[in-house]
């Protein structure tokens, strides 16, 4: 009854990752290689950096499978952290400013997008979808900015050229407001 | 704890949680952090907010290549025999990987070369044992009782490299306390090596061992777990 590569647990692939048994680690990157550099080129906007950030987070994983900790989120959401972090290092490191108007607009559609197929959907994903789309324009391009790209309350105020304190209450409020959100549909 | 911290740092706690305060800022907020378990629950809550939004970004198909490359730099490529290094890697890589219930996010800062090392600490659901053939260790065997992160099921994870060039399938069996036998499932050998993992139902109070047995019937190897901590 014993599992093919392709069926089995996020969590027993990635113990098995680091066995140097190259099925199994054909198979890890084979299941999570679009999440990592999807995740990658939207911070990057660079394919060919972000398959550098994709190759590093692979990398980073094997090397720290050990503190993966399942209570704290899974496989994907801590790759998807790893890949992140990467991406935000990567861009700080070129001193690049990340966010191009016409690539967070594009983005914005994109994570508050809830077509048909969507909209009755009821997992944590498309709760946090919703939330965003309910957010005024502004606090939502904050939380963007801040959340996907990085940037801090000081870089969101000179994109959006606003005080300093305006972008610190967008981020903020757009925050505590999507949490909200989230808590109440969970109550339910 | 004076109200006034926490006043503070529920300015700092969206920024925080987004991972976005300067650094200066940050080391203030996670100093206070350390010091109050409240708002380290309110950051944590917040800190979903960001995973949410992180989720939400499309997947897309890296270049042609990436995956052979990826895994070339992992160091995963097929070796021949000698496999021993190989089985002491991954005995430790598993051991690690299986020992859940510490650690945590901390993947950020240093990066070093080196491949994990073997962890001792468990919390009590991971059984670890030697494989053993004509009293040489062939091998290691883990079974990790169901809990949070495993599906709701438990796991037995074993990686094996015999002195006979087996070519399998070899068939895992666990034994229980009264002498009983559970088969587990069977996994191919190759060259006398072989790694595999399946769910498997594992009673900490009942099970002693395991037992892989060749095609023909014949024992390969036998593991005993250690008598439980009591955990």
């Amino acid at each position: 009854m014993g599992l093919s590569h392709g069926r089995m647990p996020d969590e027993a692939l990635l113990t098995g990752l680091t066995t140097g048994d190259p099925e199994l680690a054909v198979a890890f990157v084979r299941r999570f290689q679009r999440t990592v550099f999807g995740v990658a080129l939207a911070v990057l906007g660079d394919p060919q950096l972000a398959e550098d950030v994709a190759q590093q987070t692979f990398e980073r994983a094997w090397r720290h499978a050990q503190v993966y900790d399942s209570r704290r989120g899974s496989v994907r959401s801590w790759l998807t952290a790893i890949a992140h972090n990467l991406a935000i290092d990567t861009v700080r490191a070129r001193r690049a400013s990340p966010a191009d108007p016409e690539d967070l607009d594009e983005l914005l559609g994109i994570v508050t997008e809830t077509p048909e197929r969507r909209a009755l959907a009821d997992d944590s994903a498309e709760r946090v979808r919703r939330a965003v789309a309910e957010l005024p324009r502004e606090q939502a391009r904050a939380l963007v900015m801040a959340g996907i790209y990085g940037m801090t309350a000081r870089e969101v105020a000179d994109a959006e050229d606003v005080p300093l304190g305006t972008a610190k209450t967008r981020i903020r409020t757009g925050t505590l407001k999507i949490r909200a959100l989230l808590e109440a549909e969970e109550k339910r | 704890m004076s109200a006034m911290e926490c006043e503070r740092l529920r300015e700092l706690d969206a920024e925080l949680a987004l991972g976005v305060l300067p650094a200066r800022e940050r080391a203030e907020a996670v100093a206070h952090l350390d010091r109050c378990q409240d708002c380290r629950e309110h950051v944590e809550r917040l800190t979903a907010v960001g995973d949410g939004l992180l989720a939400l970004l499309p997947g897309a198909d890296p270049p042609v290549g990436f995956e052979s490359r990826v895994v070339r730099a992992l160091g995963a490529t097929p070796a021949p025999k000698p496999h021993r290094r190989r089985l002491r890697l991954a005995a430790a890589a598993v051991a690690t990987a299986l020992a859940c219930g510490f650690g945590g996010w901390a993947v950020g800062t240093a990066i070093e070369g080196t491949p994990p090392v073997a962890a001792q600490r468990t919390d009590g659901r991971l059984r670890e044992a030697a494989l053993v053939s004509d009293g040489h260790e062939v091998g290691r065997i883990f079974a990790h009782t169901a809990g949070e992160g495993t599906g709701g099921r438990g796991w037995v994870y074993m990686s094996v490299d015999l002195e006979r060039a087996d070519r399998g399938p070899a068939r895992c069996l666990l034994v229980h306390a009264d002498g009983s036998t559970v088969p587990v499932g069977s996994f191919p050998l190759k060259g006398g090596y072989g790694s595999w993992g399946s769910p498997a139902e594992v009673d900490p109070a009942t099970v002693t061992g395991a037992r892989l047995v060749a095609p023909d019937g014949s024992v390969l190897a036998t593991a005993h777990f250690p008598a439980s901590q009591g955990h």
